[in-house]
């Protein structure tokens, strides 16, 4: 799962690229072709690739810690079989991305030294705790949500190993997004107390779903060169505006009030209208200051570390790490 | 007889239940990915095993499967204490997951000329699962058992360890005789030494 | 670590601080490539790729982490340093076109499979194996012996002997497959308790 919270920097392309060669390139994009490891691309769209393909898979191996929190407590066994296939889901994402990405020449380990460094950066929605069973169904159904919209974006991208990892988990997503929604329609049908508990869920859920798909356009860095490649695929707004469109009817006909008096669509523009996020909350947490930034990163080290002694000795100079093919 | 089955069913329902659920606490936190998500889907096998026969017992008149695993009280278990203990680290639950799954898997063996019809039916249908499960235990535990100093020890230190608590994996039922007997299944005695001779292989 | 979740509260307690300096530069594994077949009478195609210690883990690790759902029947993997890449061609262009016809003088045939690519962005589909005495002359039998119907822009070539395949007596590995319901958007189908719960709040 992942949001529109990736930062760009250097987004000017840089002069000493051979012109003829990114001409060829920006042809092979303007007709809607994929570019592959092997084809050559300015070295500005490859640090932007890795960086962003990076981001996307720290999202998945941290977004499964939320909702693992509740694979021991899942409500029977249903519950408990679509939660543990769902995080497994997430852990399988990472592992996809971070294969694609490595065809771009970061291997694995690096991308994760650098997550666990603190040196790069994750979906910021996974900061917040999950206190209660219903944040963990907020979470499977509505964060999935958003991230489907992202990536059937970034899918339609121009780089092959990307877009073909992005296949295969929006196919794996429908089922999130399904079992999201079947465990919410259940809290909504069940008692006034499960009711009560997403709604709960939904007031504390709903900012940090808002700062998911990143900045407003209004004070991020746009990019035409990022846009022209086909990196970035739609800006901030149009991907927070299509998830409002999507899910906001869907919310509201289960009886929840979003907490946002001044949500409204403007039937005339088609756009959403809301109050401003907290951009400041946004930037104090996505730079550290959240409420679980740093049980996440502890957690993920202690992984790390405790499985160390694993990859240790499952090493061997006969089998040296390589970069994937495609 | 009936007695004797639900006993027996109940038995191996509870280890794979409490087994799933320890072993699924490792996901998200696996030593690399690749093993986060298989060791998940082993779990997730053992959950599925469960519900099987929770709906078996269905059959034979006790409630349904999630009241029964989600609502007895600790005493009303019938698993071994193996199956419970904490996951500690991962040497312990690869070790626990190749002594419990190798057993796993001549007890169903043992089971597809069970007389019980319900019995033999899931251990043909869940015989290639099994089979994965063997594979990735032998697997892992072939490579660490020869990796470095450090895997080796640990993995003789978490086999130690177990294997006493392994030996209650196979604690006889009240009902022994009366099983083996009826052809339901051929008793813990026969498939301890099973066991003990696949492991000296 | 104190945690919300119970799991994180079960970990034992290690010395992060003072680890994670003495951090060994190289603890990737190997990479290897995973093809799959979805159904009888389908060829297999490229999954992904993964990191393991050697073939046969690489073999355990990629049914769990590429045939966990939806179709399989078989599946094999082989290490990356084992695949022989061609060029890519764009276009109409064939990459056979620049493969040329050389006659294989003998020497040491084995067996390979090939592996075309009929779209860029999409995987590379298994079509068939041929005798060779190289990776190049591979590549150039199978434009003989296998001439593709379709425009083809790159080509892998892998000896057959460098594969892990499922053996014979592990093709029910996937017999459950099609019972995990759970793995699937279809098993949630929520729209009838919806409809009663619209109606009950009217």
């Amino acid at each position: 799962m992942y949001g529109g919270g990736t930062t760009f920097e250097g987004i000017k392309a840089e002069k000493k690229d051979d012109p003829v060669k990114l001409a060829e390139f920006e042809a092979r994009i303007e007709r809607g072709e994929k570019i592959e490891p092997t084809d050559w691309m300015p070295a500005l769209y490859r640090k932007q690739l890795i960086r962003m393909i990076e981001q996307h898979a720290h999202s998945e191996i941290i977004g499964a810690l939320p909702e693992g929190t509740w694979i021991t407590r899942a409500p029977g066994f249903k519950r408990k079989m679509a939660l543990m296939a769902k995080v497994q889901d997430e852990v399988g994402h990472a592992q996809l991305l971070y294969s694609a990405a490595e065809t771009l020449g970061k291997s694995r380990e690096e991308m994760i030294d650098d997550l666990i460094n603190g040196k790069s950066k994750y979906s910021n929605i996974f900061n917040y705790p999950t206190f209660t069973w219903a944040d963990c169904c907020f979470i499977s159904w509505l964060v999935d949500a958003g991230a489907i919209v992202n990536q059937l974006a970034n899918a339609k991208g121009s780089y092959g190993p990307y877009c073909r990892a992005l296949d295969r988990i929006c196919a794996e997503e429908s089922f999130h997004l399904k079992y999201g929604h079947h465990c919410v329609i259940y809290l909504a049908a069940g008692t006034e107390i499960q009711r009560q508990m997403f709604q709960d869920a939904l007031n504390r859920w709903w900012p940090p779903m808002m700062h998911f798909f990143g900045p407003s356009d209004k004070i991020s860095v746009h990019s035409d060169t990022l846009m022209k490649w086909k990196v970035k695929m739609g800006s901030n707004d149009d991907m927070r505006n299509q998830f409002l469109d999507m899910y906001v009817p869907k919310i509201r006909e289960l009886g929840f009030v979003i907490p946002d008096p001044k949500l409204n669509k403007n039937e005339e523009t088609g756009r959403w209208e809301y109050t401003e996020p907290d951009w400041e909350e946004f930037k104090r947490v996505i730079n550290g200051d959240g409420p679980c930034n740093k049980e996440r990163l502890a957690v993920r080290r202690t992984a790390e570390e405790r499985g160390r002694w694993v990859r240790e000795a499952l090493r061997s100079p006969k089998t040296v790490y390589q970069m994937p093919l495609a | 007889m009936s007695d004797a089955l639900k006993e027996l069913i109940y038995k191996i329902a509870d280890d794979q239940f409490i087994l799933g659920h320890r072993n699924s606490e490792w996901t998200g936190f696996g030593p690399m990915l690749e093993e986060d998500i298989a060791f998940s889907s082993m779990a997730q096998d053992k959950i599925g095993h469960s519900f099987a026969l929770y709906t078996m017992l269905r059959e034979l008149g006790e409630q349904d499967p999630d009241t029964v695993a989600f609502t007895r009280n600790a005493n009303q278990f019938h698993n071994c204490i193996f199956v419970e203990l904490p996951n500690g680290e991962y040497d312990f639950s690869l070790v626990r997951h190749f002594l419990f799954d190798t057993a796993e898997a001549l007890r169903f063996e043992m089971l597809l000329n069970s007389s019980y019809e319900p019995l033999a039916l899931l251990a043909k249908k869940i015989r290639g699962e099994l089979r994965y499960h063997t594979i990735h235990a032998n697997t892992f535990l072939k490579k660490l058992g020869s990796g470095t100093e450090e895997s080796i020890s640990r993995l003789q230190k978490s086999l130690d360890y177990s294997l006493p608590y392994a030996m209650g994996m196979f604690e006889p039922s009240p009902y022994e005789s009366e099983l083996i007997s009826e052809g339901i299944f051929g008793g813990e005695e026969k498939l301890r030494e099973q066991w003990t001779k696949k492991l000296r292989k | 670590m104190k945690s919300l979740d119970p799991r994180v509260n079960r970990l034992p307690e290690i010395d992060i601080e003072n680890s994670v300096s003495r951090k060994d530069p190289l603890d990737q594994l190997g990479t290897y490539e995973v093809f799959v077949q979805p159904k009888e009478g389908k060829p297999f195609q490229h999954e992904g790729a993964l990191h393991a210690s050697d073939r046969e883990m690489a073999f355990v690790l990629a049914k769990e982490s590429f045939t966990r759902r939806f179709q399989c029947i078989s599946l094999f993997v082989v290490r990356t340093t084992n695949v022989f890449v061609s060029d890519t061609t764009e276009d109409s262009e064939s990459v056979y076109d620049r493969i040329k016809g050389d006659v294989d003088k003998g020497g040491n045939q084995q067996s390979y499979e090939i592996f075309n690519l009929y779209k860029r962005g999409k995987q590379h589909v298994h079509i068939g194996s041929v005798s060779a005495s190289s990776p190049e002359l591979a590549m150039a039998a199978a434009k003989n012996k296998l001439p593709p119907s379709k425009t083809v822009y790159n080509i892998w070539t892998v000896k057959t002997s460098d594969i892990r395949f499922t053996q014979p007596d592990e093709m029910d590995l996937w017999n459950t497959l099609p019972d995990k319901k759970f793995r699937d958007a279809s098993d949630y189908k929520g729209g009838d308790k919806l409809k009663e719960f619209l109606e009950r709040s009217k």
